[in-house]
């Protein structure tokens, strides 16, 4: 370990051993242990980090509300945009839970509508005169003489 | 942050309120006078509002991304403007520090100062990576990121800059 090494590593990680490389830990705690300039130079540093430690930043008094009060240009979205904030707002859960609820109808009402209107292809059977034909036939032929009046 | 995208303003709130003070001391870090530090925290928000979905999650954390806006305001700021005015600006700060018979809390003022009036005189990267790394508590690589610079260019400018601390201290103690 030379002064210049260990300067490097006092640059790098600080004073407190804990940061320092742990390949390199043993080797430091003994250099410092044995030469003066190191320990010189690691109270310097300590020093400095102290002082860095005290200095304090001023509060800002007014600077939330600023903030939250400056005027926001209005954002120009697209239609999916709005209607996913419509379908999933930020506001409340109970909205949120309603709108899921409603954005989970869609494709129910969709297809009910879809279907109102078009067969898509199936057809129903109407066989409805083929089966009063039946019946009719059915009714021609019983024998009602067996009856009793 | 994807409400934010998609126009909330609940959710913009509830941003700044998160963020506002980390970003404000960065700012006063960098730039040392309170005016400025609240016109770029503002400017920063207002940013955040309009490119909000310029910001990537799986690129970067979202206090990353704001610090590097922040970052970027700063340093266009004390670019257009005389570093003199960041040095009165802090040596008016520190003469507003409460007044102490106290000699040695009046020790403990003169150091604050010098080490003030030694922060200022540092180049902006230096002060800016010693301000992520030191009092932020951004890691090396975050740091380097917000920054624009690779992570030994940081570690040098960090090195570089508690040197120089270090020595200015000595120096005038």
């Amino acid at each position: 370990m030379t002064l210049e090494k260990f300067t490097r590593i006092i640059d790098l990680h600080g004073t407190e051993t804990a940061r320092w490389t742990k390949t390199l830990r043993g080797e430091c705690e003994s250099f410092v242990a044995n030469n003066v300039e190191a320990r010189m130079l690691l109270n310097q540093q300590w020093q400095v980090e102290e002082s860095m430690a005290k200095l304090e930043v001023p509060s800002f008094p007014g600077l939330e509300t600023r903030v939250l009060n400056q005027s926001l240009p209005e954002r120009n979205r697209s239609f999916i945009e709005e209607v996913m904030n419509w379908l999933i707002p930020e506001e409340s859960f109970g909205k949120q839970a309603w709108r899921s609820a409603m954005a989970a109808c869609i494709p129910l009402v969709f297809g009910i509508v879809l279907g109102n209107y078009f067969s898509f292809g199936i057809g129903i059977e109407d066989d409805g005169f083929q089966y009063w034909d039946d019946e009719l036939t059915m009714l021609s032929l019983t024998d009602y003489t067996e009856t009793n009046f | 942050m994807q409400a934010v995208c998609v126009g909330s303003r609940s959710a913009y709130q509830r941003l700044v309120k998160r963020h506002l003070k980390s970003i404000s001391h960065y700012a006063y870090r960098l730039l040392g006078n309170q005016k400025d530090t609240q016109d770029i925290t503002q400017e920063v928000f207002l940013r955040l509002w309009i490119n909000a979905q310029k910001w990537d999650s799986e690129k970067s954390k979202l206090t990353t991304w704001l610090h590097r806006i922040a970052h970027n305001l700063c340093i266009d700021y004390l670019r257009k403007h005389t570093r003199i005015q960041t040095q009165d600006s802090f040596d008016d700060e520190a003469a507003h520090s409460p007044a102490n018979n106290d000699e040695s809390t009046e020790e403990i003022n003169d150091k604050t100062k010098l080490l003030r009036e030694a922060l200022s005189a540092l180049p902006e990267n230096q002060r800016s990576a010693l301000s992520l790394c030191h009092y932020q508590g951004f890691s090396n690589k975050e740091a380097a990121a917000i920054m624009n610079i690779s992570v030994k260019a940081l570690e040098s400018a960090i090195a570089r800059a508690k040197r120089s601390l270090r020595e200015k201290l000595t120096i005038n103690s």
